[in-house]
């Protein structure tokens, strides 16, 4: 065999380079031009089996010829190593993956390659990394893009291409939206400036022309923040959900209106069967000629008919929607107001209306009309209260209170109080525990004005003890709505 | 024959006033009370041989009313006409809280607007069926 010398002797007689020859942690060739293998080391037999006598093309992948490009070849003319990722056959004849390096030996450093060696490493456990992780990115359930700073998609899993389609190379904008330029609040753009993750609700049309609404994640794929060169973006599918929310929204408006109807189908009949009696004893009065008994029917008559009033004037005042009209008023003129309206009314049924004033409340922005509206109900409420209950004297207490930045109203009675039953049941829609008297509608109004005052109701009872009712208005989010409504009505 | 006996229990005076009106100009005797707590009291003392009886009122309600007359030894045999504006098939389902509740059913239920021929006839079955009763109850 044709071994290279060392210049002072045979490669095999020096110890040093014998040993590291066979030491290195690699499977070493050396190859002359005709691809013999000429030298190997241990660990190249053990990997790839004998060799002696064969050709490197036979050795490393079974074949009778040299490999297509055969990177040798391209460094026995050039003179420059080179780095290739090889798959093969091991000694077993069972599939191999290898990083090979080739490098130019030459006698002197000016001469020509005389030989090859040939440096490589087993791969195959990257390789079934790589595997897997491709498997992963692939099936995982959402959409995964990488995109560059021209955002355009340089990566795209199987799972985000069945969907939307063949994507590399296409701008993301158009993939995900079918849009020509780039989306308004672009997530990723953010990611790219700031280098932070953002989340976002988006929606986009699939290649099915379907529509898609999914949650996006977007986040820098690099480690140093100041140059970003990638985005990658994450996206879960939220059509189906979307679409249940939806349904679910949609059945409860249904139940809403039906339960709406039922009340008011409820209100109108027990008004009826009053206009009906009223009828039916104004004839009785006309059959007999009885005037006393005419007039009570005609009373009856006018009382059916003012229910019917009254009842379509709360029901529309319900409906409506109206926006709340803010002035700077003081919350006390509201209550004193109140307190001079109602303080007859409750001293006719033995009860006493106070109000227990912050005298440091300033003026704020409120709806005088809807707050009018809320005291009422609270207030007319209390009375019927104090009446129901057993009690011999009865008060009603009118407070309101600055704290926090809170403002708020408090309507206390001494009255009959509600068990957990009434209480759950308060805010429904045509509950009364009036019987005929009630309307059902006037607490859910005064829930609806505060609410869209920005504030909350909450109320507090006890059976037999009486009950509070508080609206707590955010001073904050009043001063917000009155300037959003200044705003609006300077046409800005 | 004397006049059979009936009690209304409504907490509407419109209503009271159109039955005892309807009832009035058909021979009988009436009683009315305006809430079940009421209702209940008077129908101990004067034993009615019927009852009208309105669902919803305040304090407490005629459902409840209800199940204390049919627990009532004594008035649990009176028969018992529900007059409501409640939905008897979709917002409150009778049969199935009797049911429920192990307490026999309401006689008859009338939604309002009543239609009075109905009503007086409706009225006037029960009170011989009742009699009838009564009278097979002797015998045997």
């Amino acid at each position: 065999m044709n071994r290279p010398k060392l210049i002072n002797g045979d490669i095999s007689d020096h110890w040093f380079y014998r040993e590291l020859f066979q030491q290195v942690p690699f499977n070493v060739a050396v190859i002359d031009r005709d691809y013999n293998i000429i030298e190997a080391n241990d660990n190249f037999t053990d990997y790839f089996g004998k060799w002696q006598g064969k050709k490197c093309y036979k050795v490393y992948k079974n074949l009778d010829y040299p490999c297509l490009g055969c990177n040798a070849r391209l460094t026995f003319e050039d003179g420059r190593p080179r780095v290739s990722d090889e798959s093969g056959v091991d000694q077993h004849g069972k599939e191999a993956h290898y990083v090979l390096h080739t490098a130019p030996l030459r006698e002197d450093r000016h001469g020509p390659v005389k030989y090859i060696i040939e440096m490589s490493r087993d791969v195959i456990e990257t390789k079934n990394w790589q595997m897997e992780y491709q498997i992963l990115f692939d099936r995982v359930p959402c959409y995964i893009t990488i995109i560059d700073r021209n955002f355009k998609i340089i990566r795209a899993n199987e799972n985000f291409r069945n969907s939307f389609g063949d994507v590399t190379g296409r701008q993301c904008y158009e993939v995900y939206k079918k849009r020509r330029t780039r989306c308004p609040n672009c997530p990723a753009a953010r990611t790219f400036r700031d280098g932070k993750v953002h989340h976002s609700d988006q929606v986009g049309i699939k290649k099915s022309g379907e529509k898609a609404n999914y949650v996006l994640t977007t986040s820098p794929l690099s480690r140093d923040i100041t140059e970003i060169a990638h985005v990658i973006e994450i996206s879960i599918d939220v059509t189906d959900l979307k679409k249940l929310e939806k349904e679910a929204i949609e059945a409860e408006r249904l139940a809403a209106v039906g339960q709406t109807v039922a009340g008011l189908a409820h209100s109108i009949k027990n008004i009826l069967m009053g206009l009906e009696g009223g009828m039916y004893i104004v004839g009785k009065g006309l059959k007999k000629n009885n005037k006393q008994i005419l007039d009570q029917g005609w009373e009856m008559l006018e009382r059916n008919f003012n229910k019917t009033t009254s009842l379509v004037k709360d029901f529309l005042s319900f409906a409506k929607g109206r926006l709340p009209e803010l002035e700077m008023v003081n919350p006390n003129d509201l209550v004193q107001e109140i307190v001079g309206l109602y303080q007859d009314v409750a001293g006719d049924v033995g009860v006493s209306l106070a109000a227990d004033l912050d005298r440091k409340i300033k003026k704020i922005p409120l709806d005088p009309k809807g707050i009018h509206t809320c005291l009422t109900n609270l207030v007319s409420n209390a009375i019927d209260a104090c009446r129901m209950s057993d009690k011999k004297t009865n008060e009603v207490c009118i407070s309101t209170a600055d704290k926090k930045g809170v403002l708020s109203f408090t309507v206390s009675d001494s009255g009959s109080g509600m068990d957990s039953e009434i209480k759950r049941k308060v805010f429904t829609t045509f509950f009364t525990t009036k019987g005929g008297q009630g309307t059902g509608l006037g607490l859910l109004t005064t829930r609806k004005i505060v609410k869209e005052h920005g504030g909350k109701i909450t109320v507090y009872s006890r059976k037999g003890q009486g009950t509070r009712f508080r609206m707590a208005f955010p001073k904050k989010r009043l001063y917000t709505l009155y300037n959003k409504d200044d705003a609006d009505n300077s046409g800005e | 024959m004397s006049k059979k006996n009936i009690l209304i229990v409504d907490d509407e005076p419109d209503v009271v006033a159109y039955l005892s009106a309807v009832l009035e100009s058909h021979n009988f005797s009436l009683y009315s009370a305006e809430n079940a707590e009421a209702g209940l009291k008077l129908a101990e003392e004067v034993h009615p041989d019927l009852i009208c009886l309105d669902i919803m009122m305040p304090k407490e309600s005629g459902i409840s009313m209800y199940t204390k007359l049919r627990r009532t030894s004594e008035l649990g045999d009176i028969p018992v006409v529900i007059i409501s504006g409640v939905e008897q098939a979709g917002e409150f389902n009778f049969r199935k809280f009797v049911k429920d509740k192990k307490i026999p059913p309401p006689d008859f239920y009338f939604e309002k607007p009543i239609d009075v021929d109905n009503f007086i006839a409706e009225i006037k079955r029960l009170l011989s069926r009742r009699k009838q009763n009564k009278t097979k109850g002797r015998l045997s």
